[in-house]
Protein backbone atom coordinates (compact mmCIF):
# COMPACT_ATOMS: atom_id res chain seq x y z
CA UNK A 1 0.00 0.00 0.00
CA UNK A 2 1.16 3.47 -0.93
CA UNK A 3 1.74 5.66 1.98
CA UNK A 4 -1.38 7.68 2.33
CA UNK A 5 -1.19 11.35 2.09
CA UNK A 6 -2.01 13.26 5.27
CA UNK A 7 -5.99 14.03 4.69
CA UNK A 8 -6.19 17.46 5.09
CA UNK A 9 -8.20 19.32 3.01
CA UNK A 10 -10.83 16.48 1.13
CA UNK A 11 -11.07 16.04 -2.18
CA UNK A 12 -8.01 18.28 -2.75
CA UNK A 13 -4.98 17.14 -4.05
CA UNK A 14 -4.62 13.86 -2.03
CA UNK A 15 -5.41 12.21 -5.39
CA UNK A 16 -4.77 8.69 -4.48
CA UNK A 17 -7.43 7.09 -6.95
CA UNK A 18 -6.71 9.07 -9.45
CA UNK A 19 -3.58 7.69 -11.92
CA UNK A 20 -0.74 9.66 -11.51
CA UNK A 21 0.42 11.78 -14.24
CA UNK A 22 0.49 9.13 -16.69
CA UNK A 23 1.29 9.06 -20.76
CA UNK A 24 -2.24 8.24 -21.56
CA UNK A 25 -3.71 11.44 -19.21
CA UNK A 26 -1.11 13.89 -20.31
CA UNK A 27 -2.09 12.93 -24.31
CA UNK A 28 -6.09 13.13 -23.37
CA UNK A 29 -5.32 16.89 -22.05
CA UNK A 30 -2.96 17.53 -24.85
CA UNK A 31 -5.94 16.35 -27.38
CA UNK A 32 -8.22 18.35 -25.91
CA UNK A 33 -6.32 21.48 -25.55
CA UNK A 34 -5.52 21.47 -29.33
CA UNK A 35 -8.93 20.61 -30.24
CA UNK A 36 -10.24 23.40 -27.93
CA UNK A 37 -7.69 26.45 -29.25
CA UNK A 38 -7.10 25.48 -32.94
CA UNK A 39 -10.15 26.81 -34.03
CA UNK A 40 -10.02 30.13 -31.71
CA UNK A 41 -6.55 30.13 -33.35
CA UNK A 42 -7.64 29.85 -36.94
CA UNK A 43 -10.63 32.27 -36.36
CA UNK A 44 -7.76 34.91 -34.65
CA UNK A 45 -5.64 34.42 -37.71
CA UNK A 46 -8.32 35.28 -40.36
CA UNK A 47 -9.05 37.97 -38.37
CA UNK A 48 -5.47 39.33 -39.52
CA UNK A 49 -4.94 37.62 -42.44
CA UNK A 50 -4.32 39.48 -45.72
CA UNK A 51 -4.62 36.61 -48.07
CA UNK A 52 -4.93 33.15 -47.20
CA UNK A 53 -5.29 30.71 -49.66
CA UNK A 54 -2.69 28.04 -50.31
CA UNK A 55 -0.07 27.63 -47.46
CA UNK A 56 -0.14 26.60 -43.83
CA UNK A 57 -0.28 30.18 -42.77
CA UNK A 58 -1.24 33.44 -43.72
CA UNK A 59 0.20 35.53 -46.52
CA UNK A 60 0.33 38.54 -44.36
CA UNK A 61 -1.04 40.22 -41.82
CA UNK A 62 -3.30 43.65 -41.09
CA UNK A 63 -5.69 45.35 -39.15
CA UNK A 64 -7.54 46.21 -42.13
CA UNK A 65 -10.61 43.60 -41.26
CA UNK A 66 -10.91 45.60 -37.82
CA UNK A 67 -11.25 49.06 -39.96
CA UNK A 68 -13.58 48.03 -42.08
CA UNK A 69 -15.76 46.30 -38.86
CA UNK A 70 -15.61 49.38 -37.04
CA UNK A 71 -16.40 51.84 -40.04
CA UNK A 72 -18.93 49.66 -41.88
CA UNK A 73 -22.32 51.27 -40.90
CA UNK A 74 -24.19 48.03 -41.11
CA UNK A 75 -21.80 46.03 -38.61
CA UNK A 76 -21.22 48.97 -36.38
CA UNK A 77 -25.12 49.04 -35.81
CA UNK A 78 -25.57 45.72 -35.23
CA UNK A 79 -22.60 45.30 -32.45
CA UNK A 80 -24.04 48.28 -30.83
CA UNK A 81 -27.63 46.75 -31.26
CA UNK A 82 -26.18 43.53 -29.72
CA UNK A 83 -24.49 45.57 -26.74
CA UNK A 84 -27.73 47.61 -26.27
CA UNK A 85 -29.92 44.70 -25.96
CA UNK A 86 -28.11 43.04 -23.97
CA UNK A 87 -27.35 45.75 -21.33
CA UNK A 88 -31.18 46.38 -21.03
CA UNK A 89 -31.82 42.79 -20.54
CA UNK A 90 -29.11 42.25 -17.60
CA UNK A 91 -30.72 45.18 -16.21
CA UNK A 92 -34.54 43.92 -16.45
CA UNK A 93 -33.49 40.64 -14.76
CA UNK A 94 -31.36 42.29 -11.95
CA UNK A 95 -34.68 44.78 -11.48
CA UNK A 96 -37.19 41.70 -11.27
CA UNK A 97 -35.23 38.76 -9.94
CA UNK A 98 -33.17 40.42 -6.83
CA UNK A 99 -36.80 41.45 -5.32
CA UNK A 100 -38.25 38.09 -5.94
CA UNK A 101 -34.87 35.92 -4.48
CA UNK A 102 -35.40 37.89 -1.84
CA UNK A 103 -38.76 37.80 -0.96
CA UNK A 104 -38.51 33.53 -1.07
CA UNK A 105 -36.52 34.11 1.34
CA UNK A 106 -37.65 35.92 4.54
CA UNK A 107 -41.09 36.60 3.65
CA UNK A 108 -42.94 34.14 1.87
CA UNK A 109 -41.48 30.53 1.03
CA UNK A 110 -44.50 29.72 -2.00
CA UNK A 111 -42.81 32.11 -3.91
CA UNK A 112 -39.48 29.91 -4.58
CA UNK A 113 -41.18 26.54 -6.31
CA UNK A 114 -42.67 28.61 -8.51
CA UNK A 115 -39.75 30.54 -9.47
CA UNK A 116 -37.87 27.00 -9.67
CA UNK A 117 -40.52 25.73 -12.12
CA UNK A 118 -39.57 29.15 -14.14
CA UNK A 119 -36.10 28.28 -14.11
CA UNK A 120 -36.38 24.89 -15.09
CA UNK A 121 -37.96 26.31 -18.55
CA UNK A 122 -35.23 27.63 -20.25
CA UNK A 123 -33.02 25.42 -18.98
CA UNK A 124 -34.27 22.44 -21.01
CA UNK A 125 -36.30 23.78 -23.64
CA UNK A 126 -34.34 24.57 -26.99
CA UNK A 127 -34.89 28.66 -27.00
CA UNK A 128 -35.75 28.21 -30.54
CA UNK A 129 -38.94 26.56 -29.33
CA UNK A 130 -39.43 29.26 -26.49
CA UNK A 131 -39.44 31.87 -29.29
CA UNK A 132 -41.96 30.05 -31.37
CA UNK A 133 -44.05 29.70 -28.58
CA UNK A 134 -43.27 33.26 -27.60
CA UNK A 135 -44.22 34.44 -31.09
CA UNK A 136 -47.54 32.93 -31.52
CA UNK A 137 -48.74 34.22 -28.70
CA UNK A 138 -47.80 37.76 -29.20
CA UNK A 139 -49.40 37.26 -32.42
CA UNK A 140 -52.59 36.03 -30.81
CA UNK A 141 -52.98 38.32 -28.01
CA UNK A 142 -51.29 41.69 -28.86
CA UNK A 143 -50.28 41.59 -32.94
CA UNK A 144 -48.62 44.83 -32.58
CA UNK A 145 -46.30 44.00 -30.60
CA UNK A 146 -45.07 41.26 -33.10
CA UNK A 147 -41.67 41.80 -34.29
CA UNK A 148 -40.76 44.41 -31.94
CA UNK A 149 -37.97 45.10 -29.95
CA UNK A 150 -39.36 45.14 -26.52
CA UNK A 151 -40.85 41.40 -27.00
CA UNK A 152 -37.02 40.67 -27.85
CA UNK A 153 -36.88 41.88 -24.57
CA UNK A 154 -38.96 40.06 -22.81
CA UNK A 155 -38.22 37.29 -23.97
CA UNK A 156 -34.43 37.12 -24.00
CA UNK A 157 -35.01 38.65 -20.35
CA UNK A 158 -37.35 35.57 -19.49
CA UNK A 159 -34.49 32.85 -21.09
CA UNK A 160 -31.83 34.57 -19.19
CA UNK A 161 -33.55 34.98 -15.51
CA UNK A 162 -32.57 31.60 -13.97
CA UNK A 163 -28.48 32.24 -13.97
CA UNK A 164 -28.70 35.50 -12.50
CA UNK A 165 -31.45 33.62 -10.21
CA UNK A 166 -29.14 30.45 -9.27
CA UNK A 167 -25.87 32.48 -8.33
CA UNK A 168 -28.19 35.11 -6.31
CA UNK A 169 -30.28 32.80 -4.70
CA UNK A 170 -26.23 30.78 -4.03
CA UNK A 171 -24.97 34.25 -2.56
CA UNK A 172 -28.26 34.80 -0.09
CA UNK A 173 -27.75 30.58 0.98
CA UNK A 174 -24.57 31.50 1.87
CA UNK A 175 -24.82 34.88 3.05
CA UNK A 176 -27.59 33.52 5.42
CA UNK A 177 -29.43 36.56 4.43
CA UNK A 178 -32.71 35.83 6.78
CA UNK A 179 -30.64 36.11 9.66
CA UNK A 180 -28.67 39.39 8.49
CA UNK A 181 -32.29 40.58 7.46
CA UNK A 182 -33.20 39.79 10.77
CA UNK A 183 -30.25 41.37 12.80
CA UNK A 184 -30.28 44.33 11.20
CA UNK A 185 -34.40 44.65 11.61
CA UNK A 186 -33.45 43.99 15.62
CA UNK A 187 -30.93 46.86 15.62
CA UNK A 188 -33.66 49.15 14.25
CA UNK A 189 -32.33 49.43 10.57
CA UNK A 190 -35.12 50.63 8.13
CA UNK A 191 -36.18 48.63 5.31
CA UNK A 192 -34.17 50.64 2.67
CA UNK A 193 -31.50 50.62 5.02
CA UNK A 194 -31.28 47.08 5.12
CA UNK A 195 -31.78 46.32 1.63
CA UNK A 196 -28.74 48.73 0.30
CA UNK A 197 -26.70 48.69 3.31
CA UNK A 198 -26.81 44.72 4.26
CA UNK A 199 -28.70 42.45 1.61
CA UNK A 200 -26.83 44.01 -1.47
CA UNK A 201 -23.23 44.07 -0.39
CA UNK A 202 -23.54 40.67 1.16
CA UNK A 203 -24.29 39.12 -2.28
CA UNK A 204 -22.42 41.17 -4.67
CA UNK A 205 -20.57 38.38 -6.22
CA UNK A 206 -23.50 36.81 -6.75
CA UNK A 207 -25.42 39.82 -8.31
CA UNK A 208 -21.75 39.85 -10.55
CA UNK A 209 -21.67 36.60 -11.80
CA UNK A 210 -25.15 35.99 -12.51
CA UNK A 211 -24.93 39.22 -14.42
CA UNK A 212 -22.28 38.53 -16.70
CA UNK A 213 -24.09 35.14 -17.31
CA UNK A 214 -26.95 36.96 -18.73
CA UNK A 215 -25.01 39.62 -20.69
CA UNK A 216 -23.16 36.77 -22.45
CA UNK A 217 -25.98 34.36 -23.02
CA UNK A 218 -27.89 37.68 -24.44
CA UNK A 219 -25.20 38.74 -26.84
CA UNK A 220 -24.12 35.65 -28.30
CA UNK A 221 -28.21 34.65 -28.90
CA UNK A 222 -29.48 34.26 -32.15
CA UNK A 223 -32.76 32.48 -32.35
CA UNK A 224 -34.83 34.57 -30.33
CA UNK A 225 -33.55 37.18 -32.31
CA UNK A 226 -34.31 35.79 -36.05
CA UNK A 227 -37.94 34.56 -34.69
CA UNK A 228 -38.96 37.46 -32.89
CA UNK A 229 -37.82 40.63 -34.48
CA UNK A 230 -35.79 38.93 -37.29
CA UNK A 231 -34.48 41.83 -40.13
CA UNK A 232 -36.23 44.37 -38.46
CA UNK A 233 -33.50 44.75 -35.80
CA UNK A 234 -30.18 43.08 -37.11
CA UNK A 235 -27.85 42.02 -34.18
CA UNK A 236 -24.50 40.91 -34.09
CA UNK A 237 -25.21 37.09 -34.54
CA UNK A 238 -27.79 37.72 -37.24
CA UNK A 239 -25.44 39.94 -39.36
CA UNK A 240 -23.19 36.82 -38.66
CA UNK A 241 -25.55 34.11 -40.16
CA UNK A 242 -26.07 36.18 -43.03
CA UNK A 243 -22.67 36.95 -43.91
CA UNK A 244 -21.93 33.39 -43.37
CA UNK A 245 -24.28 32.08 -45.65
CA UNK A 246 -24.41 34.50 -48.77
CA UNK A 247 -21.02 33.37 -48.63
CA UNK A 248 -20.01 36.84 -50.52
CA UNK A 249 -16.43 36.33 -49.59
CA UNK A 250 -16.28 38.20 -46.09
CA UNK A 251 -14.69 35.42 -43.91
CA UNK A 252 -12.20 37.96 -42.82
CA UNK A 253 -14.63 40.31 -41.90
CA UNK A 254 -17.02 37.78 -40.32
CA UNK A 255 -13.21 36.92 -38.49
CA UNK A 256 -12.91 40.03 -36.89
CA UNK A 257 -16.47 40.18 -35.26
CA UNK A 258 -16.25 36.84 -34.06
CA UNK A 259 -12.72 37.73 -31.94
CA UNK A 260 -14.67 41.00 -30.95
CA UNK A 261 -17.41 39.05 -29.23
CA UNK A 262 -14.92 36.20 -28.42
CA UNK A 263 -12.68 38.65 -26.97
CA UNK A 264 -15.82 39.81 -24.87
CA UNK A 265 -16.36 36.35 -23.45
CA UNK A 266 -12.49 35.49 -22.52
CA UNK A 267 -12.84 38.48 -20.26
CA UNK A 268 -16.40 37.92 -18.76
CA UNK A 269 -15.61 34.09 -18.54
CA UNK A 270 -11.86 35.55 -16.38
CA UNK A 271 -13.86 37.40 -14.75
CA UNK A 272 -16.24 34.27 -13.55
CA UNK A 273 -13.29 32.04 -12.56
CA UNK A 274 -11.65 34.51 -10.94
CA UNK A 275 -14.96 35.67 -8.00
CA UNK A 276 -15.53 31.69 -8.26
CA UNK A 277 -12.02 31.05 -7.67
CA UNK A 278 -12.49 28.08 -9.82
CA UNK A 279 -15.88 27.17 -8.32
CA UNK A 280 -17.80 27.90 -11.12
CA UNK A 281 -19.68 25.20 -11.80
CA UNK A 282 -21.79 25.60 -8.97
CA UNK A 283 -23.88 23.28 -11.66
CA UNK A 284 -25.03 19.53 -9.90
CA UNK A 285 -28.21 20.45 -7.43
CA UNK A 286 -30.11 21.89 -10.05
CA UNK A 287 -28.00 24.72 -11.52
CA UNK A 288 -26.24 24.96 -14.15
CA UNK A 289 -23.24 26.59 -16.68
CA UNK A 290 -25.13 27.69 -19.43
CA UNK A 291 -24.36 30.49 -21.52
CA UNK A 292 -23.86 31.61 -25.52
CA UNK A 293 -26.35 31.05 -27.93
CA UNK A 294 -27.60 27.65 -29.12
CA UNK B 1 -38.00 34.41 11.20
CA UNK B 2 -40.01 32.00 9.43
CA UNK B 3 -39.00 29.38 12.08
CA UNK B 4 -40.89 30.71 14.57
CA UNK B 5 -44.27 29.64 15.10
CA UNK B 6 -46.80 31.20 13.36
CA UNK B 7 -49.30 32.08 16.05
CA UNK B 8 -45.91 33.88 17.83
CA UNK B 9 -46.31 37.83 16.64
CA UNK B 10 -43.43 38.94 14.35
CA UNK B 11 -42.42 42.20 12.69
CA UNK B 12 -41.64 41.08 9.50
CA UNK B 13 -38.31 42.35 7.24
CA UNK B 14 -39.24 45.20 5.52
CA UNK B 15 -42.43 45.20 6.17
CA UNK B 16 -45.27 46.66 8.75
CA UNK B 17 -46.08 44.06 11.30
CA UNK B 18 -48.36 41.43 9.51
CA UNK B 19 -51.54 41.71 10.91
CA UNK B 20 -53.74 39.77 13.05
CA UNK B 21 -55.26 36.55 11.11
CA UNK B 22 -58.78 37.41 9.67
CA UNK B 23 -57.69 40.79 9.48
CA UNK B 24 -56.68 43.01 6.10
CA UNK B 25 -56.32 39.73 4.03
CA UNK B 26 -55.78 41.49 0.79
CA UNK B 27 -52.99 43.49 2.55
CA UNK B 28 -51.32 40.63 3.48
CA UNK B 29 -51.62 38.79 0.06
CA UNK B 30 -50.15 42.18 -1.33
CA UNK B 31 -47.36 42.03 1.20
CA UNK B 32 -46.39 38.42 0.54
CA UNK B 33 -46.27 38.36 -3.34
CA UNK B 34 -45.67 42.09 -3.75
CA UNK B 35 -42.02 42.02 -4.69
CA UNK B 36 -42.08 38.77 -7.05
CA UNK B 37 -45.05 39.69 -9.45
CA UNK B 38 -42.97 41.08 -12.09
CA UNK B 39 -40.66 37.55 -11.88
CA UNK B 40 -43.73 35.67 -11.81
CA UNK B 41 -45.31 37.50 -14.63
CA UNK B 42 -42.54 37.25 -16.83
CA UNK B 43 -42.40 33.50 -15.91
CA UNK B 44 -46.21 33.39 -16.67
CA UNK B 45 -46.13 35.08 -20.08
CA UNK B 46 -42.82 34.26 -21.68
CA UNK B 47 -42.52 31.07 -21.04
CA UNK B 48 -45.39 29.31 -19.44
CA UNK B 49 -48.23 30.50 -21.69
CA UNK B 50 -46.12 30.19 -24.58
CA UNK B 51 -45.09 26.31 -24.04
CA UNK B 52 -49.24 25.69 -23.36
CA UNK B 53 -50.13 27.50 -26.33
CA UNK B 54 -47.66 25.23 -28.44
CA UNK B 55 -49.14 22.05 -26.63
CA UNK B 56 -52.60 23.07 -27.21
CA UNK B 57 -52.01 24.01 -30.86
CA UNK B 58 -50.35 20.52 -31.93
CA UNK B 59 -53.59 19.23 -31.29
CA UNK B 60 -55.59 22.05 -33.17
CA UNK B 61 -56.67 21.61 -36.49
CA UNK B 62 -57.47 24.03 -39.23
CA UNK B 63 -61.01 24.69 -37.61
CA UNK B 64 -60.31 24.94 -33.76
CA UNK B 65 -61.39 21.66 -33.51
CA UNK B 66 -59.10 19.17 -31.02
CA UNK B 67 -57.71 16.51 -33.15
CA UNK B 68 -54.19 14.17 -33.80
CA UNK B 69 -54.23 14.56 -37.25
CA UNK B 70 -51.03 17.41 -37.19
CA UNK B 71 -49.26 14.55 -34.93
CA UNK B 72 -50.17 11.81 -37.59
CA UNK B 73 -49.81 13.77 -40.49
CA UNK B 74 -45.93 14.59 -38.89
CA UNK B 75 -44.94 10.82 -38.26
CA UNK B 76 -46.26 9.98 -41.05
CA UNK B 77 -44.07 12.22 -43.58
CA UNK B 78 -40.94 10.96 -44.70
CA UNK B 79 -38.78 14.02 -44.73
CA UNK B 80 -40.30 15.11 -40.90
CA UNK B 81 -38.96 11.33 -40.15
CA UNK B 82 -35.83 11.76 -41.46
CA UNK B 83 -35.33 15.02 -39.24
CA UNK B 84 -36.51 13.06 -35.41
CA UNK B 85 -34.74 10.48 -36.42
CA UNK B 86 -31.45 12.20 -37.36
CA UNK B 87 -31.68 14.78 -34.55
CA UNK B 88 -32.15 11.73 -31.69
CA UNK B 89 -28.92 10.02 -33.42
CA UNK B 90 -26.75 12.86 -33.49
CA UNK B 91 -27.84 13.94 -29.69
CA UNK B 92 -27.16 10.73 -28.83
CA UNK B 93 -23.84 10.61 -30.49
CA UNK B 94 -23.03 13.63 -29.28
CA UNK B 95 -23.92 13.31 -25.86
CA UNK B 96 -22.28 9.47 -25.43
CA UNK B 97 -18.85 10.92 -26.89
CA UNK B 98 -19.00 13.79 -24.45
CA UNK B 99 -19.12 11.28 -21.67
CA UNK B 100 -16.73 8.96 -22.91
CA UNK B 101 -14.30 12.33 -23.17
CA UNK B 102 -15.13 14.58 -20.73
CA UNK B 103 -16.00 12.25 -17.46
CA UNK B 104 -11.78 11.22 -17.79
CA UNK B 105 -11.29 15.06 -17.74
CA UNK B 106 -13.54 15.66 -14.66
CA UNK B 107 -12.32 13.13 -12.58
CA UNK B 108 -8.33 14.01 -13.51
CA UNK B 109 -9.46 17.63 -13.03
CA UNK B 110 -11.39 16.89 -9.73
CA UNK B 111 -8.23 15.54 -8.34
CA UNK B 112 -5.87 18.65 -9.73
CA UNK B 113 -3.48 20.98 -8.15
CA UNK B 114 -5.56 24.46 -7.91
CA UNK B 115 -3.10 25.80 -10.18
CA UNK B 116 -3.95 23.95 -13.01
CA UNK B 117 -7.42 23.31 -12.50
CA UNK B 118 -8.03 27.09 -12.60
CA UNK B 119 -6.87 27.33 -15.94
CA UNK B 120 -8.49 24.56 -17.64
CA UNK B 121 -11.83 25.61 -15.80
CA UNK B 122 -11.02 28.55 -17.61
CA UNK B 123 -10.65 27.21 -20.95
CA UNK B 124 -13.52 24.93 -20.84
CA UNK B 125 -15.61 27.83 -19.41
CA UNK B 126 -14.50 29.71 -22.26
CA UNK B 127 -14.80 27.10 -24.69
CA UNK B 128 -18.25 26.03 -23.45
CA UNK B 129 -19.94 29.40 -24.19
CA UNK B 130 -17.91 29.86 -27.65
CA UNK B 131 -21.42 28.75 -29.55
CA UNK B 132 -23.87 29.89 -31.83
CA UNK B 133 -22.91 31.50 -35.28
CA UNK B 134 -19.19 32.40 -34.00
CA UNK B 135 -18.43 28.84 -33.84
CA UNK B 136 -19.83 27.80 -36.62
CA UNK B 137 -17.58 30.51 -38.46
CA UNK B 138 -14.61 29.00 -36.83
CA UNK B 139 -15.63 25.57 -38.30
CA UNK B 140 -15.16 26.63 -41.45
CA UNK B 141 -12.13 28.39 -40.94
CA UNK B 142 -10.75 25.59 -39.00
CA UNK B 143 -11.75 22.51 -41.26
CA UNK B 144 -13.49 24.49 -44.46
CA UNK B 145 -12.13 24.44 -47.63
CA UNK B 146 -9.71 26.87 -47.37
CA UNK B 147 -9.69 25.59 -43.21
CA UNK B 148 -6.14 25.92 -41.43
CA UNK B 149 -5.90 22.86 -40.82
CA UNK B 150 -7.17 21.81 -44.46
CA UNK B 151 -4.76 23.87 -46.24
CA UNK B 152 -2.12 22.74 -43.56
CA UNK B 153 -2.68 19.05 -44.52
CA UNK B 154 -2.85 19.62 -48.37
CA UNK B 155 0.47 21.88 -48.29
CA UNK B 156 1.79 18.66 -46.68
CA UNK B 157 0.88 16.82 -49.48
CA UNK B 158 -1.89 14.93 -47.91
CA UNK B 159 -4.95 14.34 -49.51
CA UNK B 160 -7.24 15.31 -46.78
CA UNK B 161 -11.08 15.92 -47.69
CA UNK B 162 -12.74 17.55 -44.31
CA UNK B 163 -16.55 16.78 -43.39
CA UNK B 164 -18.77 18.93 -44.89
CA UNK B 165 -20.45 21.84 -42.21
CA UNK B 166 -23.65 20.39 -43.55
CA UNK B 167 -22.89 16.53 -42.84
CA UNK B 168 -23.73 14.41 -39.99
CA UNK B 169 -19.99 14.31 -38.96
CA UNK B 170 -19.68 17.91 -39.26
CA UNK B 171 -22.31 18.48 -36.86
CA UNK B 172 -21.11 16.12 -34.51
CA UNK B 173 -17.04 17.35 -34.27
CA UNK B 174 -18.54 20.84 -33.68
CA UNK B 175 -21.07 20.03 -31.07
CA UNK B 176 -18.79 18.27 -29.17
CA UNK B 177 -16.55 21.59 -28.74
CA UNK B 178 -19.34 23.56 -27.02
CA UNK B 179 -20.58 19.77 -25.30
CA UNK B 180 -17.58 17.90 -24.20
CA UNK B 181 -16.70 21.40 -21.92
CA UNK B 182 -19.82 21.52 -20.49
CA UNK B 183 -20.18 17.95 -19.75
CA UNK B 184 -17.35 18.56 -18.16
CA UNK B 185 -18.31 21.71 -15.74
CA UNK B 186 -21.65 19.95 -15.23
CA UNK B 187 -20.26 16.42 -13.99
CA UNK B 188 -16.67 17.87 -12.12
CA UNK B 189 -19.33 19.33 -9.02
CA UNK B 190 -20.47 15.18 -8.84
CA UNK B 191 -16.87 13.77 -8.65
CA UNK B 192 -16.48 14.67 -4.99
CA UNK B 193 -18.78 11.86 -4.14
CA UNK B 194 -16.12 9.60 -4.85
CA UNK B 195 -14.01 10.09 -1.22
CA UNK B 196 -10.17 9.21 -1.67
CA UNK B 197 -10.14 7.11 1.92
CA UNK B 198 -12.47 4.36 0.10
CA UNK B 199 -9.57 4.20 -2.36
CA UNK B 200 -7.45 3.41 0.49
CA UNK B 201 -9.98 1.09 1.93
CA UNK B 202 -10.12 -0.63 -1.09
CA UNK B 203 -6.42 -1.30 -1.20
CA UNK B 204 -6.49 -2.53 2.46
CA UNK B 205 -8.61 -5.02 1.08
CA UNK B 206 -6.06 -5.60 -1.45
CA UNK B 207 -8.38 -4.32 -4.39
CA UNK B 208 -6.70 -3.71 -8.05
CA UNK B 209 -7.13 -0.45 -9.28
CA UNK B 210 -9.46 -1.99 -11.83
CA UNK B 211 -11.54 -3.58 -9.25
CA UNK B 212 -11.77 -0.58 -7.40
CA UNK B 213 -13.15 1.14 -10.14
CA UNK B 214 -15.51 -1.74 -11.34
CA UNK B 215 -17.10 -1.94 -7.96
CA UNK B 216 -16.81 1.29 -6.01
CA UNK B 217 -16.24 4.30 -8.28
CA UNK B 218 -18.04 3.60 -11.68
CA UNK B 219 -21.34 3.06 -9.02
CA UNK B 220 -20.77 5.99 -7.12
CA UNK B 221 -20.41 7.78 -10.13
CA UNK B 222 -22.49 6.53 -12.63
CA UNK B 223 -25.97 8.65 -11.49
CA UNK B 224 -23.49 12.07 -11.99
CA UNK B 225 -22.28 11.03 -15.44
CA UNK B 226 -25.46 9.46 -16.60
CA UNK B 227 -27.10 12.96 -15.42
CA UNK B 228 -24.60 15.07 -17.70
CA UNK B 229 -25.35 12.49 -20.47
CA UNK B 230 -29.03 13.45 -20.44
CA UNK B 231 -28.49 16.94 -19.98
CA UNK B 232 -26.25 17.43 -22.86
CA UNK B 233 -28.24 15.24 -25.27
CA UNK B 234 -31.25 17.59 -24.39
CA UNK B 235 -28.94 20.64 -25.45
CA UNK B 236 -27.79 19.40 -28.23
CA UNK B 237 -31.19 18.21 -29.45
CA UNK B 238 -32.11 21.46 -29.02
CA UNK B 239 -29.40 23.51 -31.03
CA UNK B 240 -30.57 25.79 -33.66
CA UNK B 241 -28.13 28.73 -34.21
CA UNK B 242 -25.01 26.84 -34.50
CA UNK B 243 -26.54 24.47 -36.87
CA UNK B 244 -28.03 27.08 -38.44
CA UNK B 245 -24.65 28.83 -39.30
CA UNK B 246 -23.13 25.64 -40.65
CA UNK B 247 -25.91 23.59 -42.93
CA UNK B 248 -27.97 26.60 -43.35
CA UNK B 249 -31.77 26.78 -43.61
CA UNK B 250 -30.86 23.29 -43.84
CA UNK B 251 -33.91 22.22 -46.57
CA UNK B 252 -31.95 22.01 -49.51
CA UNK B 253 -28.56 21.11 -48.10
CA UNK B 254 -27.55 17.80 -46.38
CA UNK B 255 -28.40 16.81 -43.06
CA UNK B 256 -32.22 17.43 -41.83
CA UNK B 257 -32.86 18.36 -37.99
CA UNK B 258 -35.68 18.95 -35.97
CA UNK B 259 -34.53 22.17 -34.88
CA UNK B 260 -34.03 23.50 -38.75
CA UNK B 261 -37.08 22.23 -39.94
CA UNK B 262 -38.67 24.22 -37.51
CA UNK B 263 -36.24 27.26 -38.35
CA UNK B 264 -37.04 27.37 -42.07
CA UNK B 265 -40.77 27.10 -41.45
CA UNK B 266 -40.92 29.92 -39.48
CA UNK B 267 -38.95 32.04 -41.51
CA UNK B 268 -40.38 31.28 -44.95
CA UNK B 269 -43.58 29.10 -45.08
CA UNK B 270 -46.64 30.32 -42.78
CA UNK B 271 -49.21 27.53 -44.30
CA UNK B 272 -47.07 24.93 -42.49
CA UNK B 273 -46.73 26.17 -39.33
CA UNK B 274 -48.72 22.78 -37.53
CA UNK B 275 -45.99 21.16 -38.92
CA UNK B 276 -43.63 22.90 -36.94
CA UNK B 277 -45.69 23.43 -34.29
CA UNK B 278 -45.90 19.22 -33.53
CA UNK B 279 -41.86 19.13 -33.39
CA UNK B 280 -42.16 21.94 -31.05
CA UNK B 281 -44.04 19.94 -28.58
CA UNK B 282 -41.82 16.86 -29.41
CA UNK B 283 -38.85 18.60 -28.74
CA UNK B 284 -40.51 19.66 -25.62
CA UNK B 285 -41.41 15.86 -24.24
CA UNK B 286 -37.90 15.28 -24.95
CA UNK B 287 -36.71 18.08 -22.71
CA UNK B 288 -39.59 17.22 -19.84
CA UNK B 289 -38.88 13.71 -19.65
CA UNK B 290 -35.27 14.18 -19.66
CA UNK B 291 -35.10 17.13 -16.97
CA UNK B 292 -37.33 14.34 -14.72
CA UNK B 293 -35.00 11.75 -15.25
CA UNK B 294 -31.97 14.18 -14.49
CA UNK B 295 -33.49 15.27 -11.34
CA UNK B 296 -34.06 11.28 -10.35
CA UNK B 297 -30.31 10.74 -11.35
CA UNK B 298 -28.96 13.28 -9.01
CA UNK B 299 -30.86 12.34 -5.98
CA UNK B 300 -29.53 9.04 -6.85
CA UNK B 301 -26.05 9.87 -7.02
CA UNK B 302 -26.45 12.40 -3.93
CA UNK B 303 -27.12 9.60 -1.96
CA UNK B 304 -23.25 9.13 -1.35
CA UNK B 305 -22.66 12.72 -0.90
CA UNK B 306 -21.38 13.35 2.78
Amino acid sequence: MTAPAVVTAPSVATSRPAPRRSVASWLLFGAIAVYLLLPMLAVMLYAFATVWQARILPDGYTFDHFATVFTEPRIVAAIARSLVLSFVVTLLDIVIVLPAAYWSRVRNKRIRPLIEVGAAIPFVLPFLVIAFGIDRLVGMVTPSFQNTIWILILGQAAVAFPFLYWSVDGAMSAAGIERLSEAAETCGARPRQIVWRIVIPSIRVGIVTGSILVFATTFGEFSLAQVLVGAGFETLPLWQADALLQTTGRFNDLAATTILSFGLLVVLAAVLVWWGRGQTAQAVPGGGVRVGGR
Amino acid sequence: MTSLSPTHVTTEVGVPPRPRPGAATLRTIVGDWLPAVPLLALVATMLLAPALLLVVGSFTGTQGELTLDNWVKVINRRGDQTAIVTSITLAATVATLAALIGAPIAWLLSRMRSVGRLAWLALLTVAGNFGGIGLGFAYFSTLGGVGMVTLALQSLGLPFDPPRGASFNGLVLVFLYTNVPLYVLLVLPGMGALRDDWWEAAQVASATRAQFWRRVGIPVLLPFLAAGWLLVFTWSIGIYGLAYALAGAGAASGVQLMTLRIGSILQSDITETWRANVLAVMLMLFAVVSLLAYRAMLRRGLRWWR
